[in-house]
């Protein structure tokens, strides 16, 4: 059963701190002008957006590995993630076409607009998790988000993941030939269940390929 | 009696879900039902058969997910899926539908699926269908309107069944791409479909909110094949919450609103259609009546046009523009991008497309706007050109249902565009003049009106898909054309025949020709004008659509006439005293107007290259190095950029040719790579130093870099990707630059990159940051 989870703009809080610290100001301060944009762009962004996600529930066995039905996922840094884990949310979510097209649009007219809707885009998807993810913690605890692409998790499972939540249809979302993910801001994720408040292995992000990501 | 006949005769009953049914015999998750067609095809016949029991006039072979992505046995899967239909209908009055869903990948721009390769990949399937003996081809649970076209495209290139379309809905009633019943009707059946409909996603409720905007806008049958409800879990199994009963009632309702062909999808079970079937049977049967709207649509929505005056945007034309001739030369599709956006903003509802030029290919110029427009813009575009080959290609790829400018009373023109109107659907534009040329009367030209109709009709093409343009001839040379014009508008509006008009030719040879065109467009419309091409940068011409609009009662309350009033005063840029704001400073700060009118004012007293040496460079030199101490952020470097920028456009005229640019760059993202924010940074700031960057865009396959560099001369390429996933490919694109263009220099960047990776891949150079692109060019071009 594919669980279908929508959101209204007015619920999705996007800190311009944070879309300032993907701009690459991390803890520095904003400029006026750079506030002005951020706030336009995020007015435009959440206008645009069509916040959407899908989960299910699955068993996480005594090796660690998630069985889909046609494959299993299964890796060594993702085992270290759902360690004591039995269950685990097989996870999706994206910002809807209409944001991707924004992202485009805004770009053709300044790369200044493009990247900071760009920015804007990642805050806002995270925010959008965050929030389903915190509406999925009842009595128990959930262990960071996990995508593929992390550690030693092959970006190939994004197929997987797609497949199993079938997620063109029920969010549309899907993936190219490269793997990249379309809407462009879109996560899929696995996310581990537990009894215990896990001794956090920090931001999942960090432990991706991207290393020279500016956003890490 | 064929399939045609039997929905145009009764209620015509499709058959419901087969997952539902399969899974409890056995079928697994994550199987593919279409496999059992072969290893289990008495399962598949005995689902069909329970539905044909239950009354189904239409089953739908098991083939949804059948294409060549999925199955390399696709001849094998598709030929015995149909022979298990066949079978099961033995001895039944029924039809054998070839299901065809949806791809699975998302089509480009957003996806990387190109159009004609869907056409493709449909087509394989339904030629397979078709020569198995199907009797129609269902497209189905589609929810992107550009798939839907490439799956029509391809029905109708494949074979010479009937096709049936039903595409996905959600409960804002769009398609996932954003599609509404309007847009999807006019494309549809501009394409041809026989009955078209909605399936999947919603249940009966949803679905009859959905109804009603069909039986508005559909001439052909509606169908209507829901889910049963909403499925939720129980015990780990999911069950939809819409049993036979409930969901048979609902059904009668939705056959009420004027669905005639109707069935059930995911969650429906033979029971849910054995008593809609008993419930429906015996009401009313009404087809829906022929509609005579005249509508174009986009990929979001519809534009009718005999409703109220509608603005065609005619900036997208290079004649008569320099700067718009300069970008088609040079590919700039940006600039031409911007030129739609701009008219966007100005609120005309369609934009014409001419990219006509002698010097370049004008069918690939046509198809690459078309594609980048409708990326990024949802306005309905109107083809605008006199070449066949280019009106073809451009209809084809629209996502859409297009207008089209134009047919002329020739022979010749009738003969060339009508069968495209008929094949891709469309809207035209009919200009009146034939071989004898433009009539000089009135009448002379709805004379040509009705003759262009007439032969329309013998291709099949409905009066409601013309729009005739009596044209508008200078009134400076026949001081009567203006009356001609106005008195055909008004005999063509009053016979029921919309109309458009090219305004601004009315003036040519007078002074104040934007006083002449705004009075004369004020006249056109009071006699009926139905649509105009006109420039809506020219505030006299949007005055009097806006009044006219608000005089004749069709902007209520006049707030559309309010609002545009408020924006006409628009707050002066104070003029910028060279004494008060440098240039420099200009840049610095991220100024952008003022640093085009610092730059403007400087040109009065000093050279070109002195103001580009002397201040713009040693002004993005501050900023630069601010970036790389990490004191100045992302955004204030693009600032900057862009207030340079400005000051370059100020003077660009004044530069003597050849004296500008420093050396070539070729920059492109990398094949399978379809983000290009990073690349497009770089390319704004190489510019800012003086570089001429030959942009490729995004996903750019290795032989079309080396082309690039080939015929440029470039002597240094940007290379970028995002995912480790597409770095195989800038490996790729280096190899063939080392083997074909050994002296180039290639510098590479993006979010997996780092400088062991770059030297492993072979790169001469690792950019971390879009300056350091600039640096690197410096050092290759030996400018410092």
């Amino acid at each position: 059963m594919i669980n279908i989870i929508k959101s209204a703009a007015a619920e999705i809080n996007i800190d311009p701190k944070e879309v300032a610290v993907y701009l690459g100001y991390y803890s520095a301060e904003t400029d006026e002008n750079t506030d002005t944009l951020i706030a336009e762009c995020t007015e435009e962004f959440l206008k645009a957006a069509d916040f959407k996600a899908c989960y299910v529930e699955v068993a996480v066995n005594a090796d660690g590995e998630i069985d889909l039905g046609f494959k299993k996922i299964g890796c060594s840094s993702l085992k270290k993630n759902l360690s004591g884990c039995y269950r685990a949310y097989i996870f999706a979510a994206t910002t809807g076409i209409e944001s991707h097209r924004l992202i485009e649009r805004n770009a053709v007219i300044s790369p200044l607009k493009g990247i900071v809707t760009d920015c804007v885009g990642s805050a806002a998807i995270e925010a959008f998790c965050n929030k389903i993810n915190l509406s999925l913690e009842n009595y128990e605890y959930l262990r960071p988000r996990f995508s593929p692409g992390y550690g030693d998790m092959p970006l190939e499972c994004q197929k997987d993941i797609i497949e199993f939540l079938q997620t063109k249809k029920n969010i549309g979302m899907s993936l190219t030939e490269s793997l990249m993910m379309v809407p462009v801001k879109s996560v899929t994720a696995i996310i581990g269940i537990g009894k215990e408040k896990n001794k956090c292995t920090g931001p999942g992000c960090m432990i991706c390929s991207g290393i020279n990501c500016p956003y890490r | 009696m064929t399939i045609l006949e039997k929905i145009k005769s009764r209620i015509t009953y499709c058959d419901g879900g087969a997952g539902t049914l399969l899974q409890s015999w056995g079928l697994k998750a994550g199987e593919q039902p279409e496999s059992w067609n072969i290893t289990k095809p008495d399962k598949i016949i005995e689902m069909h058969r329970q539905y044909l029991e239950a009354g189904a006039d239409i089953i739908t072979s098991c083939t949804f997910g059948a294409n060549r992505l999925k199955f390399d046995n696709l001849e094998e899967i598709v030929t015995a899926a149909i022979k298990n239909a066949k079978t099961a209908c033995e001895g039944y009055d029924a039809y054998v539908a070839l299901d065809i869903g949806p791809t699975g990948k998302m089509l480009e721009p957003l996806g990387d699926l190109k159009f004609e390769d869907a056409v493709s990949i449909f087509s394989e399937t339904i030629k397979i269908g078709a020569n198995a003996g199907a009797d129609l081809v269902l497209i189905e649970t589609i929810n992107d309107s550009y798939e839907a076209k490439a799956a029509m495209i391809a029905a109708k290139e494949s074979c010479n069944l009937p096709v049936f379309v039903t595409c996905v809905y959600d409960e804002s009633k769009k398609l996932m791409t954003g599609a509404d019943p309007a847009a999807m009707i006019a494309m549809l059946e501009g394409l041809g479909a026989d009955a078209i409909g909605m399936n999947c996603s919603l249940g009966p409720k949803q679905m009859a909110q959905i109804v009603p905007e069909f039986a508005k806008y559909a001439s052909v049958p509606i169908i209507v094949n829901p889910n049963a409800g909403l499925p939720r879990s129980e015990n780990g199994k999911t069950v939809f919450d819409i049993n036979a009963d409930e969901f048979s009632d609902i059904m009668c309702e939705i056959v009420k609103s004027g669905a005639t062909i109707i069935g059930g999808c995911c969650g429906t079970t033979p029971e849910h259609i054995r008593k809609t079937v008993e419930k429906t049977k015996n009401l009313p049967f009404t087809l829906p009546e022929k509609k005579s709207h005249t509508v174009v649509s986009s990929y979001t929505h519809a534009v009718e046009i005999g409703k109220c005056p509608v603005i065609i945007g005619e900036r997208i034309n290079p004649t008569g523009k320099k700067r718009f001739k300069e970008a088609l030369r040079e590919n700039d599709i940006g600039y031409i991008l911007n030129e739609g956006l701009a008219q966007n903003k100005k609120g005309v509802s369609i934009l014409d497309v001419n990219v006509g030029l002698p010097e370049i290919n004008e069918t690939e110029m046509m198809v690459n706007v078309i594609k980048a427009l409708q990326g990024i813009i949802n306005l309905p575009l109107q083809i605008d050109t006199v070449d066949p080959a280019a009106m073809e290609q451009a209809m084809r790829i629209y996502n859409g249902k297009p207008l089209v400018n134009s047919v002329s009373g020739k022979e010749e023109s009738m003969d060339a565009v009508f069968p495209l109107i008929k094949k891709y659907g469309g809207v035209v534009i009919a200009v009146t003049l034939d071989e004898s040329g433009i009539p000089t009367t009135a009448q002379g030209r709805v004379e040509i009106a009705k003759k262009i109709i007439t032969k329309a009709k013998e291709y099949g093409i409905d009066e409601k898909d013309i729009i005739v343009d009596p044209l508008a001839m200078a009134v400076s040379s026949d001081s009567n054309s203006a009356n001609i014009t106005l008195e055909a508008i008004k005999t063509l509006h009053n016979m029921g025949i919309k109309t458009s008009l090219g305004v601004s030719n009315i003036s040519f040879g007078l002074p104040s020709r934007a006083d002449v065109n705004a009075v004369f467009y004020t006249m056109a419309m009071q006699n009926g004008l139905d649509c105009a091409i006109i420039n809506p940068f020219s505030d006299e011409m949007m005055k009097a659509w806006h009044c006219f609009m608000a005089l004749t009662g069709k902007d209520k309350n006049c707030s559309d006439y309010i609002e545009f009033a408020d924006k006409l005063s628009p707050v002066q840029i104070q003029a910028v005293q060279k004494s008060e704001t440098s240039l420099d400073s200009c840049i610095v700060s991220g100024l952008k107007e003022q640093a085009g009118a610092v730059a403007a004012e400087l040109l009065k007293t000093s050279s070109p290259m002195e103001i580009i040496d002397g201040m713009i460079i040693p002004a993005l030199n501050t900023v630069g190095m601010g970036f790389e101490e990490k004191k100045v952020y992302l955004p204030q470097l693009l600032m900057s950029a862009q207030a340079a920028k400005e000051a370059f456009e100020a003077i660009k005229s004044a530069i003597p040719a050849g004296e500008s640019k420093k050396g070539k760059v070729v920059i492109a993202t990398v094949k399978g790579d379809i983000h290009d924010i990073g690349k497009n940074i770089v390319k704004v700031l190489l510019e800012n130093y003086g570089y001429e960057v030959i942009d490729l865009g995004k996903d750019i396959a290795p032989e079309v870099v080396v082309d690039a560099v080939k015929s440029s001369g470039a002597k240094l390429v940007g290379l970028s990707a995002l995912m480790t996933t597409t770095v195989p490919a800038m490996e790729e694109t280096i190899k063939l630059l080392k083997k074909n263009a050994p002296d180039c220099k290639v510098m590479v960047g993006g979010a997996v990159m780092t400088e062991e990776y770059a030297a492993m891949i072979n790169a001469d150079s690792y950019g971390s940051d879009a300056m350091a692109s600039v640096r690197y060019a410096e050092k290759i071009y030996n400018i410092v």
